[in-house]
């Protein structure tokens, strides 16, 4: 006993060999078309690439003088830069005071706030005289004895 | 009998991204299953083989309308059917006939119609008489085990028409395997 399902395969059996060469057909077209899309990467990267070529044969090559010396200037440039960069750096270093230096200033600065202490506090003789204002018949009579 | 396509584990998405092996294995796959159901539909051979290649071309260029991965069995058979469709419709063939909605039973599975050695030809005969559209839905039920709802979509009929005409093409099948007996 067999089901339709069986019986129907089995009839078109034959025809797999014709149905091979058309899905072959098919596949081939397929990867004609996989093929080309591919060739159009290939393409893009050497077009990339021959753009690049050109710019270098046609712009850089011909000054190719006048290029080195920029890039020449430009690292004299950048050399000076960082020597002044670690000449400054070595200056603050050099010019950082040392505790002996501090203690030497500050003895000065003492010194400087007592003379400047003493000079706030003036002497006796230097003192304001109290003005009492007398009389002036007194005063004519003080003059005439 | 093979594995229903839903639970098949198919290179839909490679194919989706074009690569021309997983096609291959795709067509590899369907080939014959789509070949029997035209061919039983059209009755020629070579009209079989350029509706089963147009079916392919038309699967690549519009793989990108296929929603869902896991229904690209009844996806093919959809566009088959539609090829066929259009054949019909240029050779001016009757495509519909007027099948009543009731229903008595159903027989789900493909295989409850058992068919001896010696009545193969006969049953093939059988098949042939019945009207184009039972003769449709009895294929797909046969070829790919197909659901009655994926048959509802290959064919683009309603889901009741569908049983319908699933249960009239059993039953005059089995009426005709009878009177053989």
């Amino acid at each position: 006993m067999k089901t339709p399902h069986d019986i129907l395969f089995a009839r078109h059996q034959a025809a797999a060999p014709r149905l091979d060469a058309v899905r072959r057909e098919i596949v081939a077209g397929l990867n004609h078309q996989d093929a080309k899309s591919q060739s159009w990467v290939a393409l893009l990267a050497s077009w990339c690439l021959g753009g690049a070529n050109k710019l270098w044969l046609e712009l850089v090559w011909p000054c190719r003088r006048i290029w080195t010396g920029l890039a020449a200037v430009w690292l004299l440039l950048f050399i000076i830069n960082l020597s002044q960069r670690d000449g400054s750096q070595t200056m603050m270093a050099k010019s950082a005071p040392t505790a002996e230096m501090m203690m030497t200033f500050r003895d000065q600065q003492k010194l400087l706030n007592e003379l400047l202490a003493d000079r706030a506090l003036p002497a006796d003789a230097e003192r304001p005289r109290i003005f009492s204002p007398k009389p002036r018949t007194e005063i004519m009579r003080l003059k005439t004895v | 009998m093979p594995e229903v396509a839903d639970i098949e584990q198919l290179p839909v998405p490679q194919a989706r991204a074009g690569k021309p092996a997983a096609w291959d294995v795709l067509f590899r796959r369907y080939q014959l299953p789509l070949y029997v159901y035209v061919f039983e539909l059209v009755r020629d051979e070579q009209a079989g083989l350029d509706l089963v290649q147009d079916t392919f071309i038309s699967a690549v260029k519009h793989i990108g309308g296929l929603r869902d991965d896991n229904k690209f069995g009844s996806w093919l058979f959809g566009i088959a059917h539609q090829k066929i469709v259009q054949r019909w419709r240029k050779r001016q063939e009757i495509l519909f006939d007027e099948i009543p909605e009731t229903l008595d039973e159903f027989e789900s599975s493909p295989d409850d119609l058992l068919i001896r050695r010696e009545s193969e030809t006969e049953f093939m005969d059988l098949l042939n008489q019945l009207p184009l559209p039972q003769r449709s839905v009895l294929l797909l039920h046969f070829v790919e085990d197909f659901s009655l709802e994926e048959i509802a979509r290959i064919t683009e009929t309603q889901l009741g028409t569908v049983k319908s005409r699933m249960h009239y093409a059993k039953k005059s099948l089995r009426k005709l395997l009878e009177q053989m007996k």
